[in-house]
């Protein structure tokens, strides 16, 4: 075995805990919430990241988290975070979707959609299955009664006037959300 | 290569065009093949029936073909605009959300309006009967009455749930004193044609139940019973002509067993929407002396907010679409832009994981010890508000033909180029305030603006629509069909897609593609023994 092989079998050998210990810090319990790894989001995670990336993304992945000092042993709650914090500022495209990974595969947890059905706010695994009941539309009390809005019908269509747009010589250069 | 039989009519393209177009020929007794380049998608494989369904819908049911990788799909590329769409039986409409509302009369005369636009060959008038006409076949939900539309007759089911995300709405756009009426959907309220009515899942991109017109499931019944024949994995490499500029078929390749085979027809209608259908045409070299093939792609204007309200509106529940706002839907020049915008509000994000991920605005859930708090007070609170604009066409916003890059059959490969032009930025900045207003009428505790721009400036709209590329027009110098559809240089070949609407107006356009398809093919069927000989297509 070469130094090399050695050290992918050490990293490899502890990704489960360490991949564990991230999903944790992304999705920490509490409040009635499971943390990510109690129901067992890393499992999809790895699972979607080979899936899209490819088998090396595995190996990636190990190496990230160890440059974070995953699985974060006899480290404080506040340093972990940092930890991981760090992972988000210099490997963002990385550490995003990891993040909206593991986001996902938390929600799609049935344990999960029940405790969110619980607390109150209806919500179900396999929604196109079993549907929600919502009342009927009730014409009497919901049909609009304000009697607001126009056309102008085919005949009436009418040139309008121009002039004082200028749409050849003023340039918006501030658009969107820079406007 | 393998010779078929001559048929009556050769269809590209099996979506809500090639749908509708075939099930009218064969029911008129006509002998038709469609060819459609993917397959059938089964019950189960939509991604609704599954737990990762959210998932899915990120992944490999996501609607921009460029980010996925389905063996159905030809090879695309694009330096702005996200192409949406899906190839199969039904086309797009597996992964539509069906909201079904109609344009406006003076959509259909932008000429006379302000010239910067072309007038249509026809007027709303010509259109109106088959709007009723589809919406029969289909089955479609909404309710009559609205002030801002012209009179239209009830719809075959009535109005979807009025859901808490509505009356939310609605009270914003009161206070503002705004026009706005309840959606109307390709959605059944009740059950109608041997469907089930919609159970409000809320998962409106497609809907394998049935309850939403997916075209595989509501039109091609009828056409297959009618005696049509459907070719699955046929993807058209060619539509062939003969000396006399007539079309005299198409070469295809079954993708199953990559034979390549030419099918002779008398006519040839082209269904293969707003970018496959300029691909095919570029790559057959026919139909554009006027240089309009894939020129004028229009989009429709698009910005999008997200509103959180303390109230729980249960936004994850009900139809897709609550609301349509139509106070800014006509010309006003006192903005300073022409042409005018709808507001198409939608319920909210059916799953937890597509809010905690940015759904609609971009804005995701924190990770940490802030997750749980943030998403309880915003799962259920959320709305989704989208301001939809009539965009000016471009010639330089198109659909080509790389002039190095072919595919596996040797087709060059599709690409796109999109960007918005003066009076569109103008009026993308005066949606957004709008937007703006009605986040704050509504009383959100937070209103997130999205203006579709990366991080270099480019917009990058999610394109649902892809439109205006084989636009229709009275002058052949200037458009690539007549007012029938029939191309200007190919008399016997019919485009009846999406590519040929002339304007975008300020709705999504899937009701008027379809109603313009029946009409189209209704012609295509009174007239064919005079059009399997005619030489000159004359203006409509
Ligand atoms: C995510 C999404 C949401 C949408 N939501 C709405 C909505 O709410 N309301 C609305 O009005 N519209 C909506 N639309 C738009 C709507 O789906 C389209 O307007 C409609 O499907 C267009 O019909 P079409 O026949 O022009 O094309 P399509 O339905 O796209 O069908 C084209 C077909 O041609 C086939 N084809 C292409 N090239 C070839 C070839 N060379 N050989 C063989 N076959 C070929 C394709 O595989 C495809 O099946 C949405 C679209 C998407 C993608
Ligand atoms: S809400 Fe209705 S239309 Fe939408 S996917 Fe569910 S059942 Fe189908």
């Amino acid at each position: 075995m070469t130094l090399q092989d050695a050290k992918k079998g050490a990293l490899l050998a502890k990704l489960a805990p360490s991949v564990a210990a991230f999903v944790d810090e992304l999705l920490p319990g509490g409040d009635g919430w499971p943390s990510g790894a109690t129901i067992g989001v890393q499992f999809p995670l790895v699972e979607r990241l080979i899936e899209q990336n490819g088998e090396q993304a595995l190996m990636a992945l190990a190496e990230t988290l160890d440059r974070i000092g995953a699985p974060f042993d006899g480290m404080d709650p506040d340093a972990r975070v940092e930890a991981v914090k760090s992972m988000e500022a210099n490997e963002p495209a990385r550490f995003g979707w990891l993040r909206d990974a593991a986001f996902q595969a938390y929600y799609e947890s049935p344990i999960v959609v029940t405790l969110i059905d619980a607390a109150g706010t209806p919500y179900k695994i396999l929604p196109h299955v079993s549907g929600y009941d919502l009342p009927r539309f009730d014409r009497a009390t919901q049909t609009p009664r304000h009697n607001r809005g126009r056309y102008i019908p085919t005949d009436q269509v009418a040139p309008v006037d121009t002039s004082g747009l200028n749409l050849d010589t003023v340039k918006t250069d501030k658009w969107g959300l820079q406007r | 290569m393998t010779a078929d039989k001559e048929r009556d009519v050769l269809v590209i393209g099996s979506g809500a065009t090639g749908a509708l177009s075939t099930m009218v020929l064969a029911q008129a007794g006509l002998d038709v093949l469609c060819l459609e380049q993917g397959g059938w998608v089964e019950k189960n494989e939509f991604a609704h029936t599954h737990t990762n369904w959210a998932w899915q819908r990120a992944t490999n049911w996501n609607p921009d073909i460029t980010r996925r990788d389905h063996p159905d799909d030809y090879m695309m590329g694009t330096d702005s605009s996200q192409p949406l769409m899906w190839n199969a039986v039904g086309g797009s409409t597996n992964a539509y959300g069906a909201i079904w509302p109609r344009y406006r009369p003076s959509d259909f005369r932008k000429g006379d309006e302000h010239g910067m636009q072309p007038n249509w060959p026809i007027a709303y008038e010509d259109v109106a009967p088959f709007y009723e006409r589809v919406d029969a076949i289909l089955g479609t939900s909404g309710l009559t009455g609205d002030p801002a539309m012209p009179p239209r007759p009830e719809c075959p089911t009535g109005p979807l749930p009025f859901t808490k995300a509505a009356k939310k709405l609605s009270e914003g756009f009161d206070k503002l004193g705004w026009h706005w009426w309840p959606a109307e959907a390709g959605v059944i309220s009740e059950d109608y044609d041997g469907r089930p009515a919609c159970n409000n899942c809320g998962l409106c991109n497609g809907c394998p139940r049935g309850s939403m017109s997916i075209y595989s499931q509501s039109v091609w019944p009828k056409a297959l019973e009618a005696g049509a024949e459907l070719q699955t994995h046929a993807r058209v490499l060619k539509i062939l002509t003969g000396p006399d500029g007539r079309a005299t078929g198409a070469r295809w390749k079954n993708r199953v067993t990559g034979e390549i085979v030419e099918t002779k027809a008398k006519i040839v209608i082209v269904a293969a929407n707003g970018v496959g259908t300029p691909r095919l045409l570029l790559a057959s070299g026919i139909g554009n002396s006027s240089d309009m093939v894939g020129r004028n792609l229009l989009h429709h204007t698009l910005v999008s907010a997200q509103i959180w309200v303390d109230e729980q509106v249960d936004g994850q529940m009900g139809y897709v679409a609550s609301v349509l706002g139509r106070e800014f839907a006509e010309t006003d020049t006192s903005r300073g832009f022409v042409n005018g915008f709808n507001f198409n509000c939608t319920t909210s994000a059916p799953s937890a994981g597509e809010m905690a991920t940015g759904w609609m605005s971009g804005t995701k859930a924190p990770w940490g010890k802030d997750h749980h708090t943030w998403m309880e007070k915003r799962f259920g609170h959320s709305i989704g508000l989208f301001a939809i604009g009539d965009d000016l066409p471009n010639p330089e916003n198109r659909v080509y033909l790389d002039p190095t890059e072919t595919d596996e059959d040797g087709i060059p490969v599709v690409k796109m180029h999109y960007e918005p032009g003066e009076n569109d930025k103008r009026m993308m900045n005066y949606m957004l305030d709008r937007l703006q207003d009605l986040g704050e009428a509504c009383g959100a505790f937070d209103i997130q603006l999205n203006d579709y721009r990366d991080a270099d400036g480019v917009y990058r709209t999610p394109a649902w629509h892809m439109i205006g590329t084989c636009r229709m027009g009275d002058d052949p110098a200037t458009s690539v069909v007549n007012g029938w559809h029939q191309s200007w240089d190919v008399p016997n070949m019919f485009i009846v897609d999406g590519s040929v609407l002339a304007t975008g107006g300020v709705v999504n356009p899937t009701p008027t593609i379809s109603a313009l398809a029946l009409r189209a093919a209704e012609y295509i069927r009174d007239n064919f023994v005079d059009l399997t000989t005619t030489e000159r297509t004359l203006a409509a």
